[in-house]
């Protein structure tokens, strides 16, 4: 199932070598040309040469990770954080280590040995290391080198009522859905775009767009949803189930607003549910591919995300359906000639 | 110039919602330019083809305002910000949405003032219910703070829109003035500056100019609080050695400099930290192999507040200088 190798590949931001290979082999036998650029996006080419605007569908490869930076002579290893990674939720998580994917536990000191002041506060990122069993630095450096990199070991699973729990949907579940689309077929000019390090400042995107130069460009998200109980409506930024998410402004964009009306004009010609999403913070690759060059015109569409940046998350398998079947829609209308750009400017 | 200032005021233009004032722009630069364009991403853009180096004159069009982000049960609206505005000096102001729908903002109950982050906002339009709020507004429009132009004496004027239509209009006059003395010249009202300088640089990539010359608005502290001033009202255009995102070259600085002096008029210098008055220079000077960025700005009270006071003398000299700057500018 692709979506759970997806998931279960290490791909920290620089490291997307094995996410790449599993892409690679699966699109192959649908697309006309399929390259890396310098910086290791993986560049998907479809129907180039028929008329009509280039369309650039992004998706990122790469997920949060760790570094290992130091090994202590107790064989105990210090690490970064490579992105945005929250250390309070580090304590205790086991993880995988370099290509081999060694078995690491980032440990702590247990509550028994916790002075009660240690007790009220998150353990701070210095004092926190993974274990890896060694029992010297010596023993350490036979397994692991500086620079390696850790993920998360969790498994892909289904959970409750339509939901699957994963690591890194963020961004694998956009390289799925890009994954499904490149297998179908359209009358327009089609670039997918695996990018890499966007957790580390959309950088892939940025030369990849300059290279594919598209005249419009949407970027597969994933997208934070904390829709719990005790969190007001402003505050939830999406809704689990509630459709794929349109941005109307996050951290690094405001929305092209006649791309915006033709999304969600598509959606309701189409019946898809979607939602706008309700929250600033954050971005994604568009960012980038919307400043790239004389400038492109387009969007994202996110799915909502559980624990986005944490070692389990959760998606609606209803949202990702929703969002191929907009992401289609939307291909099916620029290809009918329906996206004219005077049309959605007010 | 104050006339014109004071049209061009008129339009409500976030960041990303500056088409609202596209047609004005170029109507006021159309009869002397050789091309006239929109960019994908909202740039204005007018060019005159002529003699010398292409110098091209960048004022930003948007002002900083809010979004509408929610739509709660009662039917008040919660806002995100859209530029620089801080929260906190938003509580009591008058909102005017870009389809002309008003509402108040307040503060939710029990927030201590130190504290003021926007989501402790929320926007009265006078509705009682979701449903009847969502019949006037919805999620993604944005809007501006009421503050109109307004007359201060004799040449002091002050505004909700004043960064940067006084900008625009200082661009405007001297991208005219140099048409008539057919110079090679364009003049970009750019978008989405107050999120983070987002347009300028597609307009610059499409332009290639020989010289890119910033107009937008400098604050200055000639303010109760401060001793001791470092620009001040009505005390001449300041000439840009650095802000937040780019050091202007000594060539371009001094340039301005003695542009200046030939034409007799009295210039100020303006040196800014990163976060107090970053400008479109940057994303200009880093796009493709670099371009020569220099920055002529208009002293301006109460810069990221919701009102602003200028002079319109300074405007007046900004474009002096500027059009004798570009005119005299060798390459």
């Amino acid at each position: 199932m692709l979506l759970k190798r997806l998931t279960q590949a290490m791909g920290p931001s620089g490291f997307e070598d094995e996410v790449r290979g599993i892409l690679r082999e699966e699109v192959s036998p649908y697309v006309d040309a399929i390259y890396t650029d310098v910086l290791g996006t993986l560049i998907c080419e479809k129907g180039r040469s028929q008329p009509g605007p280039c369309v650039m569908l992004d998706a990122h490869m790469d997920e949060v990770g760790l570094m290992v930076v130091g090994v202590e002579n107790s064989g105990l290893l210090r690490f970064r954080p490579l992105g945005g990674v929250d250390p309070r939720i580090l304590v205790a998580k086991r993880v995988r280590i370099g290509s081999s994917k060694l078995p690491g536990v980032i440990g702590s000191k247990p509550i028994h040995l916790q002075k009660p002041d240690e007790q009220k506060h998150p353990i701070p990122e210095d004092e926190l290391f993974i274990d890896i069993g060694a029992k010297d630095k010596e023993d350490a450096l036979a397994n692991v080198q500086l620079g390696d990199v850790a993920v998360f070991d969790t498994l892909y699973d289904t959970i409750g009522d339509g939901c699957v729990k994963a690591k890194s949907f963020d961004d694998r579940v956009g390289c799925y859905i890009l994954s499904e689309i490149l297998k179908k077929s359209y009358a327009v000019p089609l670039v997918g775009a695996f990018t890499v390090q966007e957790e580390v400042g959309l950088r892939g995107a940025t030369a990849a767009a300059h290279r594919i130069a598209p005249d419009i460009a949407i970027a597969l998200e994933a997208t934070v949803c904390f829709d719990g109980p005790f969190v007001p409506s402003h505050s939830e930024g999406t809704r689990l189930h509630g459709g794929p998410a349109l941005t109307v402004q996050d951290g690094r964009t405001v929305a092209d607003v006649r791309f915006l009306r033709f999304m969600m004009e598509t959606a309701t010609k189409h019946n898809i549910p979607y939602q706008l999403r309700r929250v600033k913070g954050g971005s994604n690759d568009f960012a980038a591919i919307q400043k790239s060059r004389e400038g492109v015109v387009g969007g994202a569409i996110s799915i909502p995300l559980r624990y986005m940046h944490a070692p389990a998350q959760i998606v609606s398998s209803k949202d990702v359906e929703n969002a191929i079947r907009l992401v289609d829609a939307i291909l099916q209308e620029i290809a009918s000639g329906n996206w004219v750009e005077e049309r959605f400017a007010n | 110039m104050k006339e014109l200032i004071k049209s061009l005021c008129e339009h409500i233009a976030p960041p990303g919602g500056e088409r609202a004032l596209s047609n004005e722009l170029l109507e006021k630069v159309r009869d002397v330019a050789h091309q006239t364009s929109i960019d994908r991403l909202g740039n204005v853009i007018a060019t005159k083809n002529g003699d010398g180096p292409h110098v091209v004159l960048m004022a930003h069009a948007d002002q900083s305002g809010v979004m509408i982000m929610d739509i709660a049960d009662k039917g008040f609206l919660r806002i995100i910000g859209a530029g620089n505005l801080e929260p906190g000096r938003l509580v009591g102001c008058q909102v005017v949405f870009q389809n002309g729908v008003k509402g108040v903002v307040q503060l939710e109950a029990n927030t201590k003032d130190a504290e003021i982050r926007f989501d402790h906002l929320f926007v009265d339009i006078g509705k009682s219910s979701k449903a009847s709020a969502s019949e006037l507004v919805h999620i993604g429009l944005s809007g501006v703070i009421v503050a109109p132009f307004t007359e201060l004496g004799a040449t002091r004027i002050c505004g909700g829109s004043m960064d940067n239509r006084v900008g625009c209009a200082i661009a405007i006059t001297a991208f005219r003035d140099l048409a008539a003395m057919n110079r090679h010249v364009s003049v970009v009202f750019t978008a989405m500056q107050t999120v983070g300088a987002r347009g300028v640089g597609a307009a610059t990539f499409a332009l290639s100019p020989d010289l890119a010359i910033v107009v937008d608005a400098g604050p200055c502290d000639d303010v109760p609080g401060h001793d001791v001033s470092s620009t001040e009202l009505g005390k001449g255009p300041i000439i840009q050695v650095m802000d937040g995102t780019a050091i202007v070259s000594v060539r371009i600085r001094r340039h301005l400099e003695e542009s200046a002096k030939k034409k007799g008029i009295a210039a100020q210098f303006g040196v800014w930290p990163k976060g107090s008055a970053d400008t479109d220079a940057g994303a200009i000077q880093l796009t493709k192999a670099g371009v020569a960025v220099g920055g002529v700005h208009y002293p301006a009270r109460y810069v990221g507040s919701t009102s602003t006071v200028v002079d319109v003398q300074d405007a007046q000299n900004a474009a002096i200088l500027i059009v004798e700057a570009a005119s005299s500018y060798e390459g």
